[in-house]
């Protein structure tokens, strides 16, 4: 905005102009659509991707969800194909086996290739005006790199002793050889550290298309709240994958190489290193990887809100404020997964402080969100619902977030069922009903053509429902005190009244696990099939995308670099209605009858 | 000698098994059972949280219930947020700051300094018991003193997945591990404590009502994690002590110097 007052807008424009020049399209099957350096063309190779891997993710889900329910049968279908040697029944060590891959699958390997390697990749660019990402090529390397990690996973399933065990945090010495033994294990580090590469090169990409790139008047508080979202997260990724890169890169030297980093200290295996080392290099990840996970849903569901709402979102400086201030504090909070480990009182306590301290910016947040939706003309169109819904299930698990933040509460819930619907909550939840909303709204504007709304609204209701009530069955049992992790839960006496619940809430996860296949059918239909055509801006709305490129946009986005005048979130204002008769202006329309220099949404700024 | 001495346990063993009853299973709907002295604060903390984001929940819940049934054909309310607006949230998040946050961090530190994570003023307390407990795969070991207060002789008690503590006063627990790391969950005492290699850990408690009850390992410690299970039991003080003196008359018959796996105890903690 500084710069606006010093140089004319027609030479920004040129500059931006010069710098960013169209190059010809790519005209080869290979470049245009395997190794492509358009942003466009990767966001979708991260999102096939990343929905096979969700897929496989929720598969699993489903194979604990029937050890619960039916302990020791054989599970239909799948068993026969996955586990012939037992005859379909799931034994103590494949169930740790899936476990483990569940968590890891869904992580690293399906929510956060949409949600961060598809958004991120196909809506930085085109919301902030640019023709392509910062660093084109790379952005190229980071998919092939997260490819390999996904092709090391699925060898590790094909190794001797089947995949990694050691539960999705890995946590040593277990995941070392004294615990897991096989090359299964090792596969699956290694996929931790490679991914762990992939998400490093796009974090800087995006960190650096964000400050650089930006269309002249695109100032940072006219930024889409999405961009927000992800480009924290991009700052986070860049910070904290390199520690989980080093927690990796060690315990692959103690397995592969004999050292002793977390091994030792057991009078068993005798030495000097130190288990509890692992878990503080993992959590220092760990946690803004919390935060890594519903950044970006926080900003697609704060845009969505207001356009939806045809209001403007309440208090943008207040969210992107406290979206700061939670990227800065997410790494203060990490102590709160270790509070039963033996650590100091006085840090413990001081990790509780904090961890009270993060609820206030992420309450802003939320009440924003529901101070947006209030008083508004809300359009319950599926991307609505879904942000709706993601609100619910996300308000739910970041309020239940209190008892486990609390250490007097944490040493009876700690490693409970409680913790494991109450993580579900924010991440399957927050993050996965959260990428479904944003896939829903931009669809039109990625594959040019419309969802079905009929099949999209029954596939709200199966995902919201299922979801809510399987998270609640989790919660409620580790409230009457299921340990998560249990091959048989019903070894345990006190555990054995929770058997019908155990069993209700699978049958709810079944019933959830099978809407997905609306959405899957939904999905496919539209893709290769005909889909009525979505038009350039089929919602209504004011961010770049939608008002400055056709659907889908060409390879070079924007025929001209587009000029910023307004915010994004300016729905219902009377002064546009009585000038154009519409509810909203797009973030570069100007308005017939020129400036509104009494009216800060409505003027460029350079009035 | 070391058959004698498996032989003798092995016998133990059966006869302790045919004494402890299974403990009771849970009924109803709700949080197991309190046994504890202290736990019931913890569960009012759990309770007093949930009514407060109930209230917070519904709040919310019903300003957009309200949004969601408004007539659709009137105009949006046009506010990027005023100072009317933003005040009430910050005035809302203000109140819940203080009223819940504030709550549990006082009614926390009163709990951790004063109960939960008092060790020192637990083995103060007269008659305080105290414990060694080794977790490895997939069992917890425990070891009790000699009659002098001192570990590592050769009248320590030693038992398997059986541990077992008078009622009415401070029992400390010191806990190691020899593989990997286990955690210790006392679902009706409301506590639970990672057992971690290299590092003694502790965990305090008092019982108050005799009984059976469960000991569960609450992290995952490889493919038997789920039977890592042990039974607490809770006797009346004379009972207990005939107990531990049978115990001990047996240990010490059953020594054996040169058993040097037996020999796992450590030097009580102190700090």
């Amino acid at each position: 905005m500084e710069e606006g007052l010093t140089v004319s807008v027609p030479a920004q424009l040129a500059a931006a102009e010069a710098s960013q020049p169209i190059h010809p399209p790519p005209t080869s099957f290979w470049r245009k659509y395997v190794f492509s350096i358009d942003h466009k063309v990767i966001a979708v190779q991260f999102l096939w991707a990343g929905l096979v891997f969700l897929l496989v993710g929720g598969t699993l889900a489903m194979l604990i969800r029937w050890q619960w329910a039916f302990p020791g049968r054989p599970v239909p279908v799948l068993g026969g194909l996955l586990l012939g040697k037992s005859g379909g029944v799931i034994g103590p060590a494949a169930y740790q086996q899936i476990f483990t891959m569940h968590g890891l699958i869904m992580i690293f390997f399906a929510v956060t290739p949409v949600l961060i390697g598809t958004f991120g990749n196909f809506l930085i660019p085109l919301q902030i005006g640019a023709r392509d990402m910062a660093f084109p090529k790379l952005n190229m390397y980071s998919f092939w790199t997260f490819l390999i990690s996904q092709l090391l996973v699925i060898a590790s399933f094909f190794t001797d002793l089947g995949t990694g065990g050691a539960g999705w945090t890995t946590y040593a010495p277990l995941s070392t050889n004294v615990g897991t033994p096989g090359t299964g294990q090792t596969l699956v580090v290694l996929a931790i550290f490679v991914t762990g590469a992939s998400s490093t090169m796009g974090a800087i990409n995006y960190v650096t298309t964000v400050i650089r790139l930006r269309a002249p008047g695109m100032t940072w508080m006219r930024l889409p709240l999405t961009m927000w979202g992800l480009w924290l997260t991009a700052i986070l990724n860049a910070l904290f994958i390199p520690v989980l890169g080093s927690a990796a890169m060690l315990l692959l030297l103690d397995r592969s190489f004999g050292t002793q980093f977390f091994v030792a200290g057991a009078s068993a295996v005798r030495g000097g290193g130190d288990p509890i080392l692992y878990q503080h290099l993992f959590w220092i990840f760990g946690h803004p990887e919390v935060y890594i996970m519903i950044l970006p849903a926080w900003g697609i569901l704060g845009d969505v809100f207001s356009f939806f709402s045809r209001k403007p979102h309440h208090w943008y400086r207040g969210s992107v404020g406290a979206m700061i201030a939670v990227t800065v504090l997410s790494a203060l909070v990490y102590g709160h997964h270790m509070f039963v480990t033996g650590m100091s009182p006085l840090l413990g306590e001081g990790f509780m402080v904090f961890t009270l301290l993060i609820s206030i910016p992420s309450m802003i947040v939320v009440v924003n969100w529901v101070m947006t939706i209030l008083g508004g003309r809300i359009r319950f169109h599926t991307p609505m619902l879904f942000a709706i819904g993601t609100m619910i299930l996300f308000g739910i698990g970041g309020l239940t977030g209190l008892f486990l933040g609390d250490i007097s509460m944490d040493l009876y819930l700690h490693d409970t069922l409680f913790v494991v619907g109450h993580f579900h909550f924010t991440m399957a939840a927050g993050s996965f009903v959260g990428a479904m909303t944003g896939l829903y709204f931009w669809f039109p504007k990625i594959f040019g053509k419309r969802l079905d709304e009929r099949l999209g609204k029954i596939h709200f209701w199966v995902t919201f429902l299922g979801l809510l009530l399987v998270f609640l069955g989790q919660m409620t049992a580790g409230y009457e005190g299921q340990q998560r992790r249990l091959f048989d839960p019903y070894q345990y006496t006190f555990i054995q009244r929770l058997h019908g619940l155990n069993l209700a809430t699978s049958i709810a996860a079944f019933l959830l696990f099978a809407g997905q296949m609306v959405f899957v059918w939904n999905f496919f239909r539209t893709v290769f099939g005909k889909g009525k055509a979505a038009g350039p801006n089929p919602w209504e709305v004011t961010t770049l995308e939608w008002t400055d490129a056709p659907s889908p946009p060409p390879f070079h986005n924007f025929d001209r670099i587009p000029y910023v005048l307004r915010g994004p979130h300016e729905f219902g204002n009377p002064e546009v209605l009585k000038r154009t008769g519409r509810d909203w202006v797009g973030q570069t329309e100007a308005l017939p009858g020129g400036d509104m220099a009494g009216d800060p949404a409505l003027s460029s700024g350079k009035a | 000698m070391r058959r004698l001495r498996a032989l003798a346990a092995g016998a133990l063993a059966l006869a302790a098994r045919a004494a402890a009853a299974d403990p009771l299973p849970e009924t109803g709907f709700g949080i197991p059972r309190d046994a504890s002295l202290d736990g019931h604060h913890v569960d009012d903390l759990i309770h007093f949280t949930l009514l407060a984001i109930a209230v917070i929940f519904a709040v919310a819940l019903a300003m957009l219930i309200w949004s969601f049934a408004r007539d659709r054909a009137r105009p949006a309310w046009y506010t990027h947020g005023n100072a009317r607006t933003v005040g009430a949230v910050v005035g809302a998040i203000a109140v819940i700051a203080v009223g819940v946050d504030g709550t549990l961090l006082v009614r926390t530190l009163l709990d951790l300094h004063e109960r939960l994570w008092n060790f020192q003023g637990a083995e103060a307390q007269p008659g305080a018991i105290r414990i060694e407990v080794n977790a490895h795969q997939w069992a917890w070991t425990a070891r009790y003193p000699s009659a002098d207060g001192k570990f590592g002789t050769p009248d320590d008690v030693v038992t398997l997945d059986d541990i077992r503590v008078p009622v009415g006063v401070p029992v400390v627990v010191q806990l190691a591990s020899t593989d990997v790391i286990h955690s210790l969950y006392l679902p009706n005492f409301r506590v639970k404590q990672d057992a971690v290699p290299g590092m003694i850990n502790r965990l305090t408690f008092q019982a108050v009502k005799p009984g059976e009850y469960e000991i569960g390992c609450a992290q995952h410690c490889g493919p038997n994690h789920y039977k890592m299970r042990g039974v607490l039991t809770v006797l009346p003080p004379d009972e207990y002590r005939a107990w531990l003196d049978t115990m001990r008359a047996d240990a010490r018959r059953g020594y054996d110097p040169d058993d040097a796996d037996a020999h796992w105890g450590w030097e009580w903690r102190r700090d």
